[in-house]
């Protein structure tokens, strides 16, 4: 990016790197010797990140470095963030920060974060960009500039087709406002993170037992984690609870992944299985469960539908263990044992559901599989088990929903699927909220929708890299004729935007507060620690600066295409119906009262929110700290294992194992096995699994000093002995290229991952070159995985990929 | 006064290297290659795949042990490692004079040099950053996600540590070298 | 030369002249061109390291003991070495021994200085460290004694000297025993800086703390050949053929027991594959800077003793040049093998090679100094023989 920031290097070691680096205040205020005299213990000079000087306060806020929103307490000393400790007032993080969540003070001193508006002035994706003020960039937005157009034109060529332009954002407290956004701008092209992430496991469970449910691993005596990597894949409470119990120690935990992740290091037992085969081992799992009766027959009879034919399914296909052993990989007398040993510890059993990205085309069975095999024990809505928890309710706000005559319905195939029945994608049966991003980019840039999209808002999204085949999503933004981003930082997205418009860091904003469900249920808040840095703002009044510019402009145009508007002017007067479309509507109140708003019902609530970050009823009465590390939430007699007298929560009240109109959009209506699934690699290639570090998150960190001093580059796991007969040695340069791509990274032979099978983590290897730390830092995986999607819902299947690997 | 310890129940350990991270900012440290007052180690798994040996890939977290008999103290010249009124192992960056002998006789890999000061730092139990004000805590025991760390102060019977090391079986590394550590390892 | 009550007495012809006045034969102009040469290092080295600090050496945090320390022990070692010669005329008596006193001890003068220049260059903080020696001296640590010991050595070493010139005799064999003494207990206790190491089983014990003081006296010997042999010319006079083979017959004993000792410490080391000792002494006896050590220190002057029984002082010259450069290979693997195996074996870091062995190869900076130093102690000894009288005195 070429603006007029000067780019700080990276001194590797010497003086110059320090731990806080804001610009705001020099380092060496906090570092120098005057300060070093006010330390008391043995008058010893320290150059810690505390001075001692001034007096410090700390703010309750919620950490924004994963999806986990732990409470942290933010110290804020001088007006510099100088540590960020756990709050142990939140019953969903237990009182812990990981290393992302420490690292979050580089996030909001790091040189290289979005500063000021920005409008490109050189080609798409060149990054070449012109700083300006927030109110020309409003204006850049509504008119264009010579590089691109604006709504302004693109509407009034698009004949008020409010679908030309698409939303697509990340998952954040503040999606919620954006989408607002979405809805009162009157597009209905929505896409966000859900296709490249847990759409299909949520839907799986969603359609079987009615909700996608949480798991009690502070109580499941035997647990099966196929494919979570809980131990790097850190999700709270889960990581905090499980580990405490491994090892004999209270639980047995079961890990079922491909390759050997630390989950794998502090289980009872891991099976390495072949990649995407886990639906053969659930199979034969039901299988041995069914043939030795070791299910809870009376809870089949009481709440299960479609239950006879499902077991008469498994058992003429002839789903055994020894069958199994061939697809999976795993002994057959290890499935044996499992299932055993599983139904001996239900009800407090738990077949962990898995919290990521599509493994394979079969996921959706799978997960469906899967929700059955922990149904069939009896082990939901129960301690120990499956939960479906209690959620704390919470007073919604209205949003603006206008209805625009002009703006077409979702661009997918307008002409109804002969054997899906409707429209829909014509490679996935289902379109979810959340969308098929891969379905839509593809279809996008092969000019295959039933109208224009010209442009799109990004909002804390980063397609270039979260993507498969970055090739094609670059193809898409070049296409696009007005790209805006709001984002924090340069990223690969941000450098082929038409107009960037900086957020502040989560550090630097109130967000709305959200209700989080579970065994403890609590209200938590994200309060401001300091002032947005720069120019920066949170997206709430972003999009009053932005709905403020554009909302007459656009209802003009409206005006002119929209007969349904144009009667209703007649018949209420043009006020009354733009009090309808009047897009700042949302956006009037700040975050602070929409959040007093939104608690309103509980009395004191705000307060406690505003000061501790977290509440619930009783919290005073409740909350006591056990001991030096632990603490109590809720009673045990309080907390919610069961909310649902143990039934499944879908509308009919039973699990449903057979689901017909799934057969009537050309999907198995019940899990079985297909011999497409069987998992094969061709000679002299391998397949390609990616996953996570509980030191990055994808890659949105990649460019934290802190982080990448953990962990500075990412290695492609390549098996030893394939390695040595390859002549590949440890940090040797290797190249991965498949069909989509190829991207170069370090070598890191180890016995962990398969021979014919390769490995490394997502996030790295980014174009962008106004990220100092991130550019051309190892290899991006997107680069190479080609875009296979799931036939249900269009989720990306991030495991389907074979590569080639060479020494350069 | 107090003398402070620490029990790990390092089985709880995922190596997600919060504590890492915590320690750093809390005290300041440089980023760099070897600037580490706490790390977590794991040997390099044995086996060969699907083969492998799970208990060769344990996770253990380790830092000066601020022994009771501390090696690096024995040598220090100038007395610039002393021990503070809490038993716990410090270093006066005004008398060292880098001659790294304790960074040779520590058994533990737990010291390095500081390049703003030129003088050798290791862990202090963030006597300066919390101690001090008179948090029982550490940045690194504060953090973890799965509470592996205990501190405490050993000499409180009626202390939580105290309580576990009667309860718990540990171990301490390197115990043959008589240098006494005050870290303990719960199994 | 008169310093107040001091009267230190000097050639006549000492001037700028006389330094300068060698024979420009074609050795001469070598080694004075290669001293230049060394000082201009050492002039590089030093600036470098003020301006880097540390970072100019390839020091680590797993191997903080670099070239600087093999190199300072190199000297100290060579000036107790000295002393110990020096001392068999001045204070033992042995009258043929005498002529070389002066001389030695003159040695172990500008050998400790050129040590503790560079040693000077590795402490970090040298100023502190002469303060705190005073207030807070830690007397557990085997670095202070060595440290205190050494000065009092130093000092002692001057104190003798100058009774030397004077031919104060009986006053200079008072200081000299007593500088013997405290330079024995010094060098001793340099070798249980190692010795103490109880983290570190290949350099803990015995061995280090009395190896020592046999290593310095050959060193001693060596260079005794050496100055000998510059004094001369390589062409001696009877008087000095025979303190020569004299000392050359105590080197042939020295240097077998030295082979004695060393053995039974490998062997030692070896025996029953001790953890953290049996496969360090493997890595030892693989390594190519272990057999320089030997062949160049050990086996080559001892060959060439036996050969003649020392009866070839020309060749013992040679042999003696050859052994200092094994007597340096010894120090630096002294320094090396102590910190080969690292204390901690786990990877910090997924991505890394488990730990097995610490790698250190000195950085130019460390060379240069260390070059420095040598050049320094060249040119200091030089400038000492055109000031000082270092032959023996007619009368006795």
């Amino acid at each position: 990016m070429q603006v007029e920031v000067s780019r700080r290097k990276f001194l590797q070691g010497t003086v110059a790197m320090t731990v806080v680096g804001g610009t705001a205040l020099s380092t060496t205020n906090l570092l120098s010797n005057e300060h070093a005299s006010s330390a008391k213990v043995g008058d010893i000079p320290t150059f810690t990140t505390k001075s001692g000087q001034a007096k410090s306060h700390e703010v309750a806020t919620l950490c924004e470095m994963c999806v986990n929103k732990c409470a942290a307490l933010a110290q804020v000393e001088n007006g510099i963030i100088t540590k960020l400790n756990p709050n142990p007032l939140f019953p969903k993080s237990k009182n812990m920060l990981c290393a992302r969540g420490n690292a979050g003070i580089q996030a909001v001193y790091d040189p290289d974060r979005l500063k000021y508006p920005m409008i490109r002035i050189g080609e798409k994706g060149e990054g070449k960009f012109k700083r300006v003020t927030w109110d020309e960039a409003y204006e850049a937005i509504l008119n264009g500039t010579d590089k691109f157009p604006g709504l302004a034109k693109i509407l009034e060529e698009e004949k008020d087709n409010r679908s030309s332009m698409l939303f697509c954002a990340g998952e954040g407290m503040a999606e919620h406002t954006f989408k607002q956004f979405f809805q009162a701008f009157g597009s209905s092209n929505w896409l966000n993170h859900a296709s490249i992430c847990l759409q299909t496991v949520a839907s799986g469970y969603g359609v079987t037992l009615g909700s996608y449910p949480q798991a009690d691993l502070d109580n499941a005596k035997y647990i099966i984690m196929g494919g979570a990597n809980r131990a790097e894949a850190i999700v709270t409470p889960d990581t905090m609870d499980a580990f405490k119990r491994t090892k004999g120690r209270g639980a047995k935990l079961i890990c079922v992944d491909p390759r050997f992740t630390n989950t794998a290091a502090k289980s009872d037992k891991w099976l390495a299985i072949n990649p995407g085969t886990d639906l053969a081992f659930v199979l034969a799992l039901t299988y041995v469960t069914i043939t030795e009766d070791l299910q809870n027959q009376k809870y089949i009879d009481a709440n299960f539908k479609g239950w006879e034919e499902y077991k008469n399914s498994v058992l003429t296909n002839k789903y055994t263990p020894e069958w199994a052993q061939d697809i999976t990989g795993i002994k057959a007398k290890d499935i044996y044992a499992i299932a055993r040993e599983f139904a001996a510890a239900a009800p407090k059993a738990v077949y962990y559901p898995g919290r990521r990205s599509t493994f394979a085309k079969n996921d959706f069975q799978l997960r469906r599989a899967m929700a059955i095999f922990q149904a069939m024990h009896g082990a939901i809505d129960c301690k120990g088990g499956l939960i479906f928890g209690s959620k704390l309710p919470m007073k919604p706000h209205e949003g603006l929903e206008p209805l625009y005559a002009k703006a077409e319905s979702r661009a997918v195939n307008k002409v109804d699927h002969p054997s899906k029945g409707h429209a829909g994608y014509d490679d996935c049966a289902i379109v979810s909220g959340g969308g098929s991003w891969i379905s839509w980019r593809n279809h996008f840039i092969e000019g295959k929708q039933p109208y224009k999209v010209r442009g799109m808002f990004c909002y804390k999204h980063n397609p270039m890299m979260n993507m498969p085949n970055t090739a094609k999503t670059a193809k898409m933004l070049k296409m696009m004729d007005l790209v805006v981003t709001i984002d924090t930082m340069p990223s690969d997205t941000v450098m082929y935007a038409d107009v960037v418009l900086p957020e502040c860091t989560y550090l630097e904003r109130t967000d709305p507060v959200k209700t989080f469900g579970g065994v403890e249920p609590s209200i938590a808040v994200r309060n401001k620690v300091i002032d947005p840095m720069y120019e920066t703002k949170p997206v709430i009044e972003i999009l009053n600066g932005l709905t403020s510019k554009i909302s007459k402009p656009m209802f003009e145009i409206t005006k002119k295409y929209d007969e349904d508007v144009q009667e209703q002017i007649d018949d209420e007067g043009l006020e009354a119906t733009y009090a309808e479309f009047d897009l700042t509507l949302p956006f009037k109140q700040t975050q602070e009262e929409l959040n007093h708003h939104a608690v309103s019902m509980y009395l004191g609530a705000a307060e406690v929110l505003h000061k501790d970050g977290v509440f619930y009823p009783k919290m005073d009465k409740y909350f006591k700290k056990l001991n030096v590390n632990e603490h109590q939430y809720y009673p045990e007699k309080k907390k919610y294992y069961s909310t649902k007298k143990g039934k499944p929560v879908t509308p009919s009240k039973k699990v449903e194992c057979v689901i017909a109109s799934l057969a009537k959009k050309g999907i198995d209506p019940m899990p079985v096995w297909k011999d497409e699934y069987n998992f094969s690699v061709p000679n002299g290639k391998f397949r390609l699994l990616t996953g996570r570090h509980a030191q990055f998150t994808q890659s949105g960190t990649s460019n934290n000093a802190m982080l990448r001093d953990l962990m500075p580059e990412n290695f492609i796991w390549i098996n030893k002995r394939v390695a040595q007969q390859k002549g590949i040695k440890f940090a040797d340069m290797i190249e991965v290229s498949s069909s989509t791509g190829k991207t170069q990274l370090k070598a890191y032979p180890t016995e962990k991952i398969a021979p014919n099978q390769v490995f490394f983590i997502h996030g790295f290897g980014e174009e962008s070159q106004s990220l100092t730390w991130a550019y051309k830092n190892g290899g991006n995986d997107n680069s190479v995985i080609e875009d296979h999607i799931e036939p249900v819902y269009g989720a990306a299947a991030m495991h389907e990929t074979n590569v080639e690997i060479r020494k350069v | 006064m107090a003398r402070y310890g620490m029990a790990l129940d390092y089985k709880n350990c995922i190596n997600c290297k919060a504590c890492e991270v915590a320690c750093k900012e809390e005290n300041g440290v440089l980023m760099g290659a070897d600037k580490h007052r706490i790390w977590v180690g794991t040997p390099d798994i044995q086996g060969e795949y699907p083969l492998l040996d799970i208990v060769s890939n344990s996770f253990q977290p380790s830092q000066c042990q601020h022994c009771d008999d501390a090696p690096c103290q024995e040598v220090c010249p100038t007395h610039a490692t002393y021990y503070d009124e809490n038993g716990v192992v410090r270093v006066d960056s005004d008398k060292c004079i880098l001659c790294s002998y304790c960074m040779n006789a520590c058994p533990y890999d737990a010291r390095y040099v500081d390049d703003r000061t030129m003088t050798v730092d290791k862990c202090n139990f963030c006597s300066d950053t919390r101690l001090v004000n008179g948090e029982v805590t550490t940045a690194c025991q504060n953090t973890c996600p799965t509470k592996v760390r205990t501190f405490g102060d050993l000499d409180d019977p009626n202390s939580e540590i105290s309580e576990l090391l009667r309860v718990r079986e540990h171990f301490s590394l390197k115990s043959h070298l008589g240098t006494n550590p005050k870290l303990f390892y719960l199994t | 030369m008169k310093i107040g009550p001091l009267n230190i007495p000097l050639k006549e012809d000492f001037s700028i002249k006389s330094i300068l006045g060698f024979e420009k034969s074609f050795i001469n102009i070598i080694i004075a061109l290669s001293v230049v040469a060394m000082l201009g290092m050492l002039v590089i080295g030093v600036t470098n390291y003020l301006i880097h600090g540390h970072h100019a050496y390839n020091v680590t945090r797993e191997h903080p003991w670099g070239l600087l320390i093999a190199v300072y022990i190199f000297f100290v070692v060579s000036s107790t070495g000295f002393c110990i010669v020096g001392s068999l005329g001045d204070v033992f008596g042995f009258k043929d021994y005498t002529m070389i006193s002066k001389r030695a001890i003159f040695g172990s003068i500008v050998t400790i200085m050129a040590g503790f220049t560079v040693i000077a260059f590795e402490i970090g903080h040298p100023v502190t460290m002469l303060i705190y020696n005073v207030l807070s001296p830690g007397l557990t640590s085997a670095i202070w004694w060595m440290g205190t010991l050494y000065g009092l050595y130093l000092t002692f070493m001057i104190i003798e000297f100058y009774f030397l010139l004077n031919n104060d005799m009986k006053k200079a064999k008072y200081f000299g025993l007593t500088g013997l003494l405290v330079g024995l207990a010094a060098h001793s206790n340099l070798g249980s800086v190692f010795g103490f190491l109880n983290a570190r089983t290949i350099s803990q014990g015995v061995f280090y703390p009395t190896y020592f003081i046999l290593t310095a006296f050959i060193t001693g010997i060596f260079l005794s050949f050496i100055i000998m042999g510059f004094r001369y010319k390589l062409n001696f006079n009877d008087k000095t053929k025979k303190l020569l083979e004299g000392l050359a017959k105590i080197q042939g004993l020295l240097i077998s027991i030295l082979i004695f000792f060393v053995t039974w410490k490998l062997l030692t080391d070896m025996y029953g594959g001790m953890p953290n000792r049996a496969e360090v002494a493997h890595h030892i006896i693989g390594s190519s800077t272990f057999w320089a050590e030997v062949i160049l220190a050990m086996v080559i002057p001892l060959l060439v003793i036996l050969k003649d029984f020392g009866k070839s002082p020309v060749m013992m010259f040679f042999a003696s040049l050859i052994g200092m450069v094994g007597i340096f290979f010894m120090r630096y693997n002294l320094v090396h093998d102590t910190q080969l195996k690292p204390l901690q074996m786990m990877k910090v870091k997924e991505y890394q090679l488990a730990p097995e062995w610490i790698h250190y190869f000195p950085s130019s900076s460390e060379i240069m100094i260390s070059l420095g130093g040598l050049g320094l102690c060249i040119l200091l000894y030089y400038v000492g023989t055109r000031a000082f009288n270092l032959d023996e005195e007619a009368h006795h």
